[in-house]
């Protein structure tokens, strides 16, 4: 390890941190973190926090995830209860200090100093065991998760391509919807004339190229809710796999929650053993019970505001019972139908859920199109059935 | 240009910036990486690429997305108009014209991203509202991006002269790609706080009276906390203390009836319209009196 190693381990432990909770931090923002450093003036370390969000965020949701990641990480004796079991040995962890470092090694001028130099640190950062890893993105909470000991690797080959058989009817049986704005198509029927006449430039004004268009139809963006409460110990690695094959057939958002929400779509997308892992780790922090509706506030408040509109479809996968105030949940969902979503509500269960605030919810009309029974891959196939037939609403089975 | 001088040089723009964005923007431009911003409409995303370009007195060229944007529209076309005409007066002459004499760049109508590349003078790009393009053209995108340049097929690759400063703005309407996002530095810009904003309104409007706009910021501030479908931005908050002052207004009105019809400015959908009625705004007035105005920052959406 050359001498530059200490703070460039730091900085790559951090990104390998980022990269266990989702984060897309490879290589080059890796280096990008470096040179921000690098370029920042000294005696302002802090700011490293502004310039580091700037390169690893991607997205929203990144940026939500950001400050607690950082506090995590830099400063963890402000963060309770983030304890470490691992006990390896770890580089400094002082912010200003890996920076002072890498500035006096770089002001010393040692060749073998230099980021962009194909550094070992930089480019295959110090991966820790996958005990230790995921025991940090657990911040020390027990592994005998509710959804540990299933693990989504342990479906049989001829199940999951009858969940995929059936996941893609579904997705064909969503109605397109179509829109006001027109697209081009060769075999469209009405013609452009404004870009027919642009085009006929090039011959000489005779429209040899005529441009057609189309209506344009959208499918339905599909939103699936998760219920991973301890309640929904023993169904949610059904209802996991089974978001899992929307996310692949039609490319559904997917969130978990039971006290608190999390997008977990990024995971779903790999299908491996460490899956279910992972999104463990996503939920392990969470403390008992299940608050359904702050979920579904915070899904539309926050998660899926922009893309909540008429040609949204919210897949709520759960029991229903909420630790909430029960009107608390009627209200949640009349704002995501507000602006326009469809709801559709599965539960495990041979009836309807019998919690109060799901017989709220049921009681108001218009809220929920749908509640439907869901424990099974047969339960899956009448879904289909009745999506793709157009029963009358508020079906049960 | 250090990150304190742009700071600096951003609130003479008219730009009040936080240090995080501030921070972001100097990172940008050394790093020479584009800044995607995202946001809610209305704080402030596009206002900051014309702020930017006014603090480091460049030209801000700017492409608006929309649907079905396509490269002639984006990058560059050939002026066949022109082109035409070149041939039919070369017919009445001896010399004829040449395939190789109608491609050059005589002949390139430049747009805005051809034009931000091949400009003399350093430049801010503003790409506003890219999720409202094609995936596809966010696919010709990375290029220019990546390496900022724009492949003519009958001319060759053309090369920025100068690394202009990109600015993406988006809604979130549409997810965009990865490969996009990771070309670019990120920032996500939130409702402001009740301190900036009204720091920012008195710097836009500083004929309007003190108390004027701390009443009404305020007063947005707790209506953004409001379960609305259009949550008012920053600009319907100037909008609507531009119109206050111009009512000749000196503070909010007691009574709600009279504010009622300023609301146009801040309401702009039939359901907020509804749900904002006079006993709410009353409400909203008086919560001003007693429960100390919205000191903390707005919640994120």
């Amino acid at each position: 390890m050359n001498e530059l190693a200490r703070p460039l381990d730091s900085i790559a432990g951090f990104a390998a941190l980022l990269r266990d909770h989702g984060l897309k931090v490879g290589v080059a923002e890796q280096q990008a973190m470096v040179q921000a450093a690098l370029r920042l003036p000294l005696d302002r370390p802090a700011r490293l926090d502004a310039a580091w969000r700037a390169i690893a965020c991607h997205d929203a949701r990144d940026w939500q995830r950001w400050p607690d990641l950082f506090e995590r990480y830099w400063h963890p004796q402000r963060t309770r209860g983030a304890s470490r079991i691992s006990g390896q040995t770890r580089p400094s962890r002082a912010l200003q200090q890996v920076v002072h470092d890498l500035h006096e090694r770089l002001d010393a001028g040692s060749p073998s100093s230099r980021p962009a130099a194909s550094d070992t640190a930089l480019d295959a950062p110090p991966v820790e065991s996958d005990d230790g890893g995921l025991a940090r993105s657990q911040g020390g909470a027990s592994r005998t998760d509710a959804l540990h000991d299933r693990s989504l690797a342990q479906w049989l080959p001829q199940d999951l391509a009858q969940l995929e058989r059936l996941a893609e009817a579904i997705a064909q049986s969503l109605r397109r919807r179509l829109t006001r704005r027109w697209q081009d198509q060769t075999r469209g029927r009405r013609l452009d004339v404004r870009r027919t006449l642009r085009a006929s430039l090039r011959t000489g004004g005779l429209p040899l190229h005529p441009v057609w268009r189309t209506p344009r139809l959208e499918r339905p963006r599909l939103f699936v809710l998760v219920d991973v409460s301890r309640s929904m110990q023993t169904h949610a690695q059904l209802f996991l796999r089974i978001a899992r094959a929307f996310v692949t057939t039609m490319d559904a958002r997917v969130f978990v929650f039971h006290t608190r929400l999390a997008e977990v779509t990024a995971l779903l997308r790999s299908d491996s053993a460490s899956v279910q892992d992972k999104v463990n780790a996503v939920t392990a922090g969470f403390t008992g019970g299940t608050r359904i509706s702050t979920s579904v506030t915070d899904f539309h408040t926050v998660h899926a505001r922009a893309q909540l509109t008429r040609n949204a479809r919210v897949w709520v996968l759960s029991d229903g019972f909420d630790a909430d105030e029960p009107a608390q949940l009627s209200d949640a969902l009349a704002r995501v139908r507000a602006r326009g979503a469809r709801i559709t509500w599965l539960h495990p269960s041979e009836r309807p859920p019998a919690s109060q605030a799901m017989q709220l919810a049921l009681a108001r009309r218009g809220l929920i199109d749908r509640c439907l029974r869901l424990n099974s891959l047969q339960d899956l196939a009448k879904v289909a059935e009745l999506l793709h037939g157009r029963q009358p609403l508020r079906s049960e089975s | 240009m250090t990150e304190a001088q742009l700071r600096e040089s951003l609130h003479r723009a008219g730009y009040i910036t936080d240090e995080a964005l501030a921070t972001t923007l100097w990172l940008a431009g050394e790093l020479q990486r584009p800044l995607l911003v995202e946001g809610d409409a209305g704080v402030g995303k596009t206002a900051l690429a014309a702020a930017l370009s006014t603090a480091r007195g460049q030209v801000l060229v700017r492409l608006q997305c929309h649907e079905g944007l396509d490269l002639s529209q984006a990058a560059y076309e050939w002026n066949y108009g022109r082109q035409l005409l070149a041939i039919r007066l070369h017919e009445t002459r001896a010399d004829r014209v040449q395939e190789a004499d109608l491609f050059t760049r005589d002949y390139l109508l430049e747009r805005p991203l051809l034009r931000a590349i091949s400009s003399e003078q350093p430049c801010v790009l503003l790409i506003d509202e890219i999720d409202r393009a094609d995936e596809a053209f966010e696919a010709f995108l990375l290029e220019v991006l990546a390496d900022y340049q724009i492949t003519v097929p009958e001319l060759g690759t053309v090369r920025a002269r100068h690394i202009p400063q990109v600015v993406l703005t988006s809604n979130g309407t549409r997810e965009l790609s990865d490969a996009l996002r990771r070309r670019c530095l990120y920032h996500y810009l939130e409702y402001p706080t009740l301190a900036r904003e009204i720091a920012i309104v008195r710097s836009t409007l500083p004929g309007a009276e003190g108390l004027l706009i701390e009443q009404a910021v305020a007063f947005v501030q707790r209506l953004r906390r409001e379960d609305l479908v259009k949550v008012p931005g920053l600009a319907e908050t100037l909008d609507w203390v531009r119109a206050l002052h111009r009512l000749a207004l000196r503070e909010l009105p007691d009574d709600p009836g009279a504010m009622m019809a300023t609301l146009a400015c801040l309401l702009k959908t039939r359901e907020d319209r509804f749900q904002v009625g006079p006993q709410r705004v009353r409400q909203l007035l008086e919560g001003r009196r007693t429960a100390g105005v919205a000191e903390a920052a707005p919640q994120p959406t």
